[in-house]
């Protein structure tokens, strides 16, 4: 039969990664988990309705894997070049499909996919995800396409499960693998809407991200959750901020008028200790706000502490 | 005491800091022991004004350049009569930006006190505004621990 032949001539990876070799230039290991080679299996399975001819098809696989490589190694191009270049590539292979035969379809969509989940690596190693969102989303896929295996599909309607991540990333990933179309300008421009909301989609995990990071320095921010009350703390914790260093900047100018004389040797060994004690008292003042509990957590806060991860 | 000496780290924020504060108290000090020491509410505020732009500009200047609202403070420092055109300039182009954007209303005036408030955040996508604020952040509570220990140290 054709389906397990096609998985077996078809060298994927978790059969034979050294065909590949792609340990270098792919980001995460090709054979972790099942998600890929069950993706595979999907593959294989739509195959058949592309690939008519078998005699054709040893040609196809043996393409594959040279468009593979080409597409990862675009990927890494992509990913150390910024997101912009997505458009513009998506664009190469667009003219690249147009020229090739529908058995290449197939390839160059396996490359659109990696350069995919390569720029969505970039923000911080969603892989598990990704390959459970893969793998989750093609078991429905092998159900459904298994008994009727249409020959000839415009759309493949893509179901998300219960529980399922339906954002418009594994929602992109899922249409790509399941709908190698052939290439029209609707299609063409369905494409680059969905390259948009990805797009869109990694800015904004971008952004929740760097508001994690800001929940964790405000100290009453872990309660909160909607991103406008968290950016409310956040604004009014500047806020108290920017007075405390007012009220000490006045304090520091009275005491310059009366102290002239002898401000030179400030020890700055006494530095440590100073600031416990003193600290405490005066920040449970000016920010009340903020609880009398919590004052002591904002003094432990080391600079060269936990931001550093993200600058 | 020994203990807290060894946990000094020569080249973090705290330490350029203090020392870049420090230097410019005792120059403004040295200023306003040359001119006479008046005590009506004006000398009071302008030097209490001085103050707090020496603070600010040792800090900004001890982030250095690295970060976008240590580079606008210190240009806003540096420039102070020009500043307001400029900051006008940019936060109509801000806007204009923003329009196009797709925030909606009520985080839109958020997102605006938010720029208000960090040096230089007119003219940021929402993005490295967090960023930058998370630093800023950071840097100001250095800020208030220092002059809070200064101010205690010299009061005792």
């Amino acid at each position: 039969m054709d389906p397990p032949s096609l998985i077996n001539e078809g060298s994927f990876p978790s059969a034979n990664a050294s065909a590949y070799s792609l340990d270098g230039i792919w980001p995460f290991p090709l054979n972790s988990g099942g998600g890929v080679s069950e993706s595979g299996g999907d593959l294989g399975l739509r195959r058949s309705p592309l690939g008519q001819n078998s005699g054709g098809f040893a040609e196809t696989t043996r393409t594959r894997i040279r468009n593979r490589d080409v597409s990862v190694d675009e990927s890494t191009v992509t990913e150390n070049s910024g997101r912009k270049r997505i458009d513009a590539a998506s664009e190469d292979e667009s003219s690249k499909l147009v020229s090739t035969n529908s058995g290449n379809d197939l390839n160059v969509c396996n490359g659109k996919r990696i350069k995919l989940s390569g720029s969505r690596d970039k923000n911080g190693g969603l892989k598990a995800e990704m390959e459970s969102s893969l793998s989750a989303g093609n078991k429905p896929a092998d159900q459904s396409t298994q008994p009727s295996e249409p020959p000839k599909q415009d759309y493949i309607h893509v179901r998300a499960r219960r529980g399922q991540a339906t954002d418009s990333h594994s929602l992109a990933e899922r249409v790509i693998l399941l709908n190698p179309q052939p290439i029209t300008s609707q299609n063409l421009n369905k494409f680059c809407i969905l390259v948009g909301t990805v797009v869109a989609q990694a800015r904004r995990e971008k952004i929740s991200e760097r508001m994690k990071l800001l929940q964790d320095l405000v100290p009453n921010c872990n309660k909160v959750i909607g991103k406008s009350l968290v950016l409310d703390e956040i604004i009014n914790y500047i806020q108290s901020l920017q007075r405390q260093v007012e009220f000490l900047s006045m304090k520091l100018e009275a005491v310059n008028s009366r102290m002239n004389p002898g401000i030179e040797g400030f020890p700055l060994k006494d530095f440590g200790a100073q600031t416990f004690t003193a600290g405490m008292t005066f920040s449970s003042q000016a920010t009340r706000e903020y609880g009398q509990g919590s004052p002591p957590e904002w003094l432990h806060m080391q600079v060269g502490g936990g931001f550093e991860r993200a600058a | 005491m020994a203990v807290h000496r060894l946990s000094l780290n020569p080249s973090s924020y705290k330490t350029r800091f203090t020392q870049r504060f420090l230097r410019a108290l005792m120059k403004i000090n040295k200023n306003k022991n040359r001119s006479s020491t008046s005590s009506s509410f004006q000398e009071i505020r302008r030097g209490r004004r001085r103050i707090k732009i020496a603070a600010d500009g040792s800090m900004a200047s001890a982030v250095g350049s690295k970060r976008a609202w240590s580079r606008a403070m210190l240009y806003k420092l540096r420039t102070r009569t020009r500043h307001q055109a400029w900051v006008r300039k940019i936060s109509t182009a801000a806007k204009r930006k923003r329009d196009v954007g797709n925030k909606p209303e009520e985080e839109l005036s958020r997102t605006d006190d938010l720029r208000r408030l960090v040096p230089g955040g007119e003219a940021m996508d929402f993005c490295s505004l967090l960023e930058e604020t998370a630093h800023y952040i950071k840097c100001l509570t250095t800020q208030a621990h220092v002059m809070q220990s200064i101010a205690d140290f010299y009061s005792t």
